[in-house]
């Protein structure tokens, strides 16, 4: 099973453009990801620039919207994903509670959609692009 | 420059109502159209809250697992491409060409975010992150198709 850990940093919603992690905490992080890989469960990571120098684009009647960021009346966002191979939703949360993150921070763990969840029409539907899926 | 278009999460989707035929065709159709731009390195729908859970961090290594489902469906993830563009314009321009994502005439949003690339760091923080950029070339070659447990 593939799951998503999310990670929610505390505040991130009011970091501005440019904002860095210290040293020390990129240090820690290095090493939780190293662990990671050794035990053979990390498909990816990556790190999101504060919503400063992003956008959303709403669509309402099917017209899209833009608005850029930052985005005032968040109340939470994502700072970063691992996407982890695992046999259960438990060893998720397990590797999941082992982060190094700080004070506040939440980290939402949340399983993936494999292209065999999906029943066979729907399947069918969607032909072969999907990338992460499994491919029956 | 990688940018990841995240959908926001809508009721329906927290519910775990599965997609039209119709809306998964339209999907792939826009799909196939990033992977013919060459732009699109990943996509994936996540299963609803219900089935997760989340892992607050207090001080003092104290940690707290509450499982979902979340209440705020407009601040969660149902899905995201992960994209490779030329500038956010490019990338606003991609979201903005999507199909209903949650159903026709359904209110939807993707958020845009920039990804950090090792180059983003100043050169202390690249050093503190020792080996990772080996790590990094080894996980690519891995995006594309998950291992099999």
């Amino acid at each position: 099973m593939r799951f998503m850990m999310l990670m929610i940093p505390k505040g991130y919603e009011k970091a501005e453009a440019g904002a860095m992690p210290s040293a020390e905490m990129v240090a820690k992080m290095t090493k939780y990801n190293q662990a990671l890989t050794k035990a053979g469960v990390l498909i990816a990571l990556d790190g999101l620039h504060p919503a400063s120098n992003g956008a959303r684009v709403s669509f309402s009647g099917g017209k899209p919207r833009v608005t850029d960021g930052p985005f005032t009346e968040a109340k939470e966002l994502l700072g970063g994903y691992w996407m982890i191979q695992v046999k259960s939703k438990q060893e998720a949360v397990e590797w999941a509670s082992r982060c190094p993150a700080q004070d506040g921070d939440v980290i939402e763990v949340r399983q993936v959609q494999e292209m065999s969840d999906f029943p066979p029409e729907v399947q069918k539907a969607a032909g072969a692009t999907r990338l992460g899926g499994e491919i029956p | 420059m990688r940018f990841m278009l995240i959908i926001k999460a809508d009721t329906n989707t927290e519910a775990g109502v599965l997609p039209s035929k119709e809306l998964v065709a339209a999907m792939d159709e826009f799909n196939e159209k990033m992977v013919k731009a060459g732009v699109l390195l990943a996509a994936e729908g996540l299963h609803p809250s219900s089935k997760g859970a989340r892992i607050t961090f207090h001080g003092g290594g104290k940690r707290t697992v509450t499982d979902g489902p979340f209440t705020e469906a407009k601040e969660l993830i149902a899905g995201f491409w992960l994209i490779q563009v030329k500038s956010k314009e490019e990338a606003i321009e991609w979201a903005s060409r999507c199909p209903d994502v949650l159903g026709p005439g359904e209110t939807a949003q993707i958020e845009i975010r920039q990804v950090f690339e090792m180059s983003d760091f100043p050169a202390e923080l690249q050093e503190a992150a020792g080996n990772e950029p080996a790590m990094r070339a080894q996980l690519e070659q891995g995006w594309p198709k998950a291992p099999r447990a």
